[in-house]
């Protein structure tokens, strides 16, 4: 027992060196483990921002195929996101949800149904977007609830992983423009794919870097006032500065624009995982 | 805008030229019966199947193959075939077998060019999610974009599951699946739809006839029930606009005529939608409305790409407050449908629809009661749509 003891010991230093070596799991000095990367796209965030506090769930996760290895569809979805401001006039701005889906394939290509088929190669992804229920207060007597929008995607950065996405495509929506006192209905706004969308998403393979740009412009046809140009951008860049419990805090940034509410809202938060998926790089418990 | 015209009819007349331009394309292996690999002696791997009764061989490069013939990465979606199985090339062609080039076997629902690249052919548009745009003929052609008879359609989830058997059944659900039209302006949204067909192997009736030999007729009674939830329609009148929610339907469907795995049918279907209605004359209304319909929905060839759907509805409100006493209360409507699938990107069918509707109401002040007809086509793009079952 006497010479089991510092082989023990030897063998727990040795260990450690090697996950001092994994880029994703970090050592102290006393041997314990913490997480350097992170998985961005599966948590639950709580916000505080000068803009308001907020917070959202996001679920990413891939669809595989044995029989198509070569094929994956990325899915992306945001659930219950919002954000309050009390301090703009009780200010509420909420999605319930959204969600990106990719396919991903080794080739790109269009099938015309000749016969036979022809298959024409193309060098991108494809994929949709779907907005459902998004709600924005823009004074104590208005609101917009966009009900529905769908939008058609190429993404041109063919990643296979969800890390990365730079897709454009036409977006069809419908939004109705409310009275809050009483709650009416004062105009439907509608773009029958009249509107270009272009989704921008980068992340560092680490997970502590996450920039997302998404903007849309186009012609919006409003109930009494005919085709209007209207234009939407919203950024975002967000760091994760430290982690607590391996769950990462982040500073980011925000900026949106609507040309409709002619309205510009920025902020500067700090962003809590209240639950996150552990990156499966991250390695905490050593191998007994 | 006259050059994208131009780039139109280009492409309009390239194609089918390309198309004439190309050569027939091999025989494709049956996906059904066994592949044979071997190797020649250059090391590369072939992949061979035989057909005993025409004494015909298919074979063909166990690779994809760039524009030069080279052999560039593996097939995709393709079966494991193993080498040394026992097939003797020469045994075969001792014994009459000819060798021909062909194509490698494709999955069920899919094909392969030439050069071995794997495609879908066989599309099912009840799975799917979509989206879409149509327009009425009459439209502003100096500016597409500002047609005024504009339409989106949408549906967040299309889902058929079959449940076969002796007795099978199909579950059809729909999720967020509407339509909205520009001017006038007119939506269309149910947020959740649920139908279910079954059919029954104990006839509801024996018939026997003893006129000459005796013979049996069944007369089988395929019920299935209809249900939706969350159902809006917003539409804009002289007098201002009015909603009328549909916040429960539910009803008794019976199939008239079934086809093997009920994906079509030809339904009556009859029952009650709990129902309020908000116009600016009479303010807000509650109803229970009787309602029946005759729906057809029928996918004309194997593949997928033809669908006809056809709905003929009646409905009848008793409204819970009185409203028009002297008059019959009643919705009408009917419609019809033709979706084909024109195009696939990455595997994804882009369709082409057209539609016919009539719609004759009595039931909003500033709606004409008088049949109004519309006609419009549009495309659809779809996602997910995998193959149809076998």
């Amino acid at each position: 027992m006497g010479t089991a003891a510092p082989a023990l010991t030897i063998a727990l230093c040795a260990v450690a060196a090697v996950a001092h070596a994994d880029p994703c799991t970090g050592t102290t000095d006393a041997g314990a483990r913490f997480a350097t990367c992170f998985d961005p796209g599966n948590r639950l965030v709580l916000d505080a921002a000068t803009s308001g506090f907020g917070g959202g769930i996001a679920i990413r996760h891939d669809i595989t195929f044995e029989d198509e290895p070569d094929l994956i569809w990325k899915m992306s979805h945001e659930l219950a996101n919002a954000e309050w401001a009390p301090l703009d006039n009780n200010r509420f701005d909420g999605l319930l949800y959204r969600g990106i889906y990719v396919r991903h394939s080794r080739d790109g290509h269009v099938v015309l149904p000749t016969d036979p088929p022809k298959k024409i190669f193309l060098p991108f992804d494809i994929g949709a977007l779907v907005e459902v229920g998004r709600l924005e207060t823009h004074s104590p007597t208005s609101a917009t609830l966009g009900i529905v929008e769908t939008a058609a995607l190429v993404d041109l950065a063919r990643s296979r992983s969800a890390r990365w996405r730079a897709a454009i495509g036409p977006s069809a929506s419908w939004r109705v423009e409310l009275d809050r006192m009483p709650l009416a209905i004062s105009d439907h706004a509608i773009a029958p794919f009249s509107s270009l969308l272009v989704d921008l998403h980068g992340e560092s393979d680490d997970g502590l870097w996450i920039g997302e740009a998404r903007g849309e412009a186009g012609y919006f046809w409003h109930l009494d006032r005919g085709w209007l140009v209207e234009e939407r951008a919203e950024a975002s860049l967000e760091r994760v500065v430290l982690a607590i419990d391996d769950r990462p805090v982040a500073l980011y940034a925000a900026v949106r624009y609507e040309s409709a509410y002619a309205e510009t809202i920025a902020g500067l938060g700090v962003r809590f995982a209240v639950f996150d998926r552990a990156d499966p790089r991250v390695s905490l418990h050593p191998p007994q | 805008m006259k050059s994208v015209y131009a780039a139109l009819a280009a492409i309009g007349i390239a194609l089918p030229a390309i198309s004439r331009a190309d050569p027939p394309l091999p025989p494709m292996m049956d996906p059904d019966r066994p592949v044979h690999c071997g190797r020649d002696r250059a090391g590369d791997t072939w992949r061979m199947q035989c057909d005993d009764a025409k004494k015909l061989c298919l074979y063909a490069p166990d690779s994809e193959l760039d524009a030069d013939g080279n052999r560039v990465r593996p097939l995709e979606q393709v079966r494991d075939c193993a080498e040394n199985d026992g097939f003797d090339r020469a045994a075969y062609e001792k014994a009459g077998y000819q060798f021909i080039p062909g194509r490698p076997d494709a999955p069920w629902g899919w094909s392969r060019d030439e050069r071995g690249r794997v495609f879908q052919v066989n599309f099912d548009l009840h799975r799917r999610m979509y989206f879409g745009v149509g327009y009425s003929p009459q439209k502003i052609i100096e500016n597409p974009l500002e047609s005024t008879r504009s339409t989106v359609d949408f549906g967040l989830l299309v889902l058929d599951i079959y449940d076969p058997g002796p007795e099978p059944t199909r579950h059809r659900i729909r999720l967020l699946e509407g339509e909205v039209a520009l001017q006038p302006f007119s939506a269309e949204v149910t947020l959740a739809h649920y139908d279910m067909s079954h059919r029954f192997m104990d006839p509801l009736l024996r018939i026997t006839t003893f006129v000459g030999e005796p013979e049996r007729h069944d007369l089988h009674l395929d019920l299935g029930m209809f249900t939706e939830a969350g159902g809006l329609e917003l539409r804009q009148t002289s007098y201002g606009d009015t909603e009328l929610w549909k916040h429960a339907t539910a009803q008794v469907t019976m199939d008239l005529w079934q086809s093997a795995n009920l994906e079509s049918f030809v339904r009556l279907r009859t029952g009650g939608i709990l129902e309020g209605q908000y116009d600016p004359v009479n303010g807000y209304r509650s109803a229970l409305t009787e309602s029946t319909a005759l729906d057809i929905d029928a996918v004309l060839d194997p593949a997928g790409f033809h669908n006809v759907r056809f709905e003929l509805a009646h409905e009848l409100p008793r409204y819970f407050t009185p409203y028009a006493p002297n008059v019959l209360v009643q919705r009408m409507h009917a419609k019809l449908q033709y979706e084909t699938i024109v195009l696939a990107i990455n595997d994804q069918p882009l369709s082409l629809h057209v539609a016919a509707g009539g719609e004759k109401r009595n039931d909003i002040p500033g709606v004409p009661d008088q049949w109004a007809f519309v006609v419009d086509a549009g495309l659809r793009f779809s996602l997910w749509a995998p193959p149809r079952p076998r």
